[in-house]
């Protein structure tokens, strides 16, 4: 059992919505093993990123639990959840909306290390240094760090994101749909950033995204979500080439691919 | 026949400022459909603002924008109202934003209606419902009640499309129309605009970053970068034989399933050798 690192037994997560019961996520049962490279893909509102949040500890379940190296994480109080903090970090879709426009870089980044919950896991470890650390990880200019937000490209925006989740430095990279919002340019100069970073830091990543050729080129097994549960799993190239339901067969469909020539499949003209 | 005809265009925004658009020309035949690629920040949607005669006041312009037979910069507010919406109208990415959150949604499709078309309540509200459904919504009469918000957003930008086309325009601009849904919403809604912009013969100018979708939906492509057109061609010829290094490495890049999981992606810095004096 402890050999996993994380393992979820009948996940559930309800919400309530003016009064109307939502069932984010029913009875999910999920083994992830260290090192893992784990892609979650599912069309939206499939419970996706209520499921990461699960396992990142940002949100509580309804019923069921949630095992991180073997401890049970759902019924901790927050006080003692620091070590999961510190071992599990998120990168979010929009860099935008998820760093703080009036702190400067510097400061987002080695914000995790100045949190009370984490300084017990995190002693000797020197913020500047850390900071010079990260912010090199992920190609940024070490003046970068005096700067704020809106002066930074959506790219770079994504890189500081990324530094900030690898300051404290995690074994587990949790990335909901981190270049959905990118330009296709970016986008492959941040999956190359992400697939370095993995194999440099010795990572185990977790990635959301509606995109399937995202989570193909970073992850070597999917899980396939639709409504709340899992439907499908397995390793990457099996479920790619070969998937089990009709429903992963039409989010791969469903995929905009590149038209060369006239009248190929899918174009009209 | 040419639709759209622009002549040099440069428009800057603030007198110590590179020009957003720098001598752009392109033309548009009416019924065809053309691409606009590039970053953001490449000058896309001032581009399309400047056809709709929206760009801010503020806003430096030379060059022309000629849009079936109406010289665009040259005319007033209530001469530009008028063409929008009969001529030309918009759909742009975040549908949140373009729908008025307290208004049901039947009724802001038909006050576009009634704008141009003068019409009565009782034949607004049928001719809303028929063009709810034409763009795929399946339950018409529940979404002209409904607001905004207990709406998806697959549904929103249906509803936006639904106001676009209302009034049979010559041009459809539709800025990244898709870019804020999922890939499976994504599919069904541009199968859907394909359909009703075959169904009408209306033009589009259909503006995104993602070049797939853009040569799903296109038949000409130009590629913007730094307010420049840097290349244009077919969608057939352009993305199987770019010649601009900005355009090799876009359609490299774009092709995530032409790479090796777990390798190196091209990058489009990979495509400017350092000697052969192109520069970004
Ligand atoms: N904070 C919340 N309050 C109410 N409903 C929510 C909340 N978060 C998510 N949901 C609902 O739960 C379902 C799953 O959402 P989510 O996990 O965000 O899906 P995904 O990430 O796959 O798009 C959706 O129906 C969504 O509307
Ligand atoms: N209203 C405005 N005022 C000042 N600058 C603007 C305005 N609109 C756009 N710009 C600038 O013009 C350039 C092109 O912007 P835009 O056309 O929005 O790019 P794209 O749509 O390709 O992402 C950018 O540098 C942008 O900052
Ligand atoms: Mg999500
Ligand atoms: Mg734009």
């Amino acid at each position: 059992m402890s050999a996993d690192l994380f393992r979820t037994e009948r996940l559930t997560r309800r919400y309530h919505n003016d009064g109307r019961e939502v069932p984010a996520l029913t009875d999910v049962d999920l083994r992830i093993a260290p090192g893992a490279r784990l892609g979650i893909v599912g069309e939206s509102g499939s419970g996706k990123s209520t499921l990461v949040r699960l396992l990142a500890g940002l949100d509580r379940p309804t019923s069921g639990r949630v095992w991180f190296e073997g401890t049970q994480i759902t019924a901790l109080p927050e006080r003692r959840r620091g070590f999961l903090r510190a071992s599990v970090q998120m990168v979010f879709q929009d860099p935008r909306s998820s760093l703080n426009p009036r702190m400067r870089v510097g400061d987002i980044i080695t914000e995790p290390l100045r949190s009370r919950l984490l300084r017990p896991q995190l002693d000797g470890l020197d913020h500047r240094t850390r900071l010079a650390e990260v912010l090199a990880a992920v190609d940024l200019e070490p003046d970068a760090a005096d700067r704020y937000p809106h002066e930074f490209s959506g790219g770079q925006r994504q890189r500081i994101a990324i530094a900030r989740a690898l300051a404290p430095k995690p074994e587990v990279l949790i990335a909901d749909e981190p270049v959905s919002a990118l330009d296709v340019s970016v986008r492959a100069q941040v999956l190359n950033l992400l697939t370095d970073l993995v194999a440099a830091e010795g990572l185990s990543l977790i990635v959301v995204s509606h995109d399937l050729l995202v989570v193909r080129h970073l992850c070597d097994e999917l899980a396939v979500m639709r409504a709340g549960r899992i439907v499908e799993s397995g390793p990457t190239e099996q479920v790619y080439t070969h998937p089990s339901t009709e429903y992963t067969a039409a989010l791969l469909a469903a995929i905009p691919r590149i038209r060369t020539g006239p009248g190929e499949p899918g174009a009209s003209r | 026949m040419t639709l759209l005809e622009v002549c040099d265009l440069t428009v800057t925004f603030g007198r110590h400022r590179r020009p957003a658009l720098d001598g752009v020309c392109f033309s548009l035949d009416a019924g065809c459909r053309l691409g606009v690629i590039g970053e953001s920040g490449s000058g896309k949607t001032v581009t399309a603002l400047a056809v709709m005669g929206l760009l801010p006041e503020y806003a430096r312009v030379s060059g022309t924008v000629e849009l079936a037979g109406h010289q665009i910069t040259q005319l007033s507010e209530s001469g530009l109202a008028r063409l929008r919406g009969d001529v030309v109208s918009m759909v742009f990415q975040e549908p949140m934003t373009a729908l008025d959150p307290t208004m049901r949604v039947g009724r802001q499709v038909a006050e576009v209606l009634r704008l141009h078309a003068g019409a009565e309540s009782g034949p607004a509200r049928a001719a809303v419902v028929r063009m709810l459904a034409e763009v795929g919504l399946s339950d018409p009469d529940r979404v002209a009640d409904a607001y905004p918000h207990q709406l998806s957003g697959g549904q929103r930008q249906r509803v936006i499309l639904a106001m676009a086309l209302i009034n049979a325009p010559d041009l459809v601009i539709c800025d990244e129309p898709t870019t804020a849904l999922d890939v499976t919403v994504q599919a069904t809604v541009l199968a859907k605009l394909d359909e009703v912009l075959e169904a009408s013969g209306a033009a589009c100018l259909f503006i995104s970053h993602d070049l797939a979708v853009v040569s799903q939906v296109c038949d000409q492509v130009v590629v913007m970068l730094d307010g420049r057109i840097v290349e244009t061609g077919s969608v057939a010829d352009l993305f199987a034989n770019p010649q601009h290094p900005y355009t090799k490495g876009l359609v490299a890049a774009a092709q995530l399933d032409a790479a090796t999981p777990g390798q190196r992606l091209p990058v489009v810095e990979d495509f400017y050798q350092p000697d052969a004096g192109a520069k970004r």
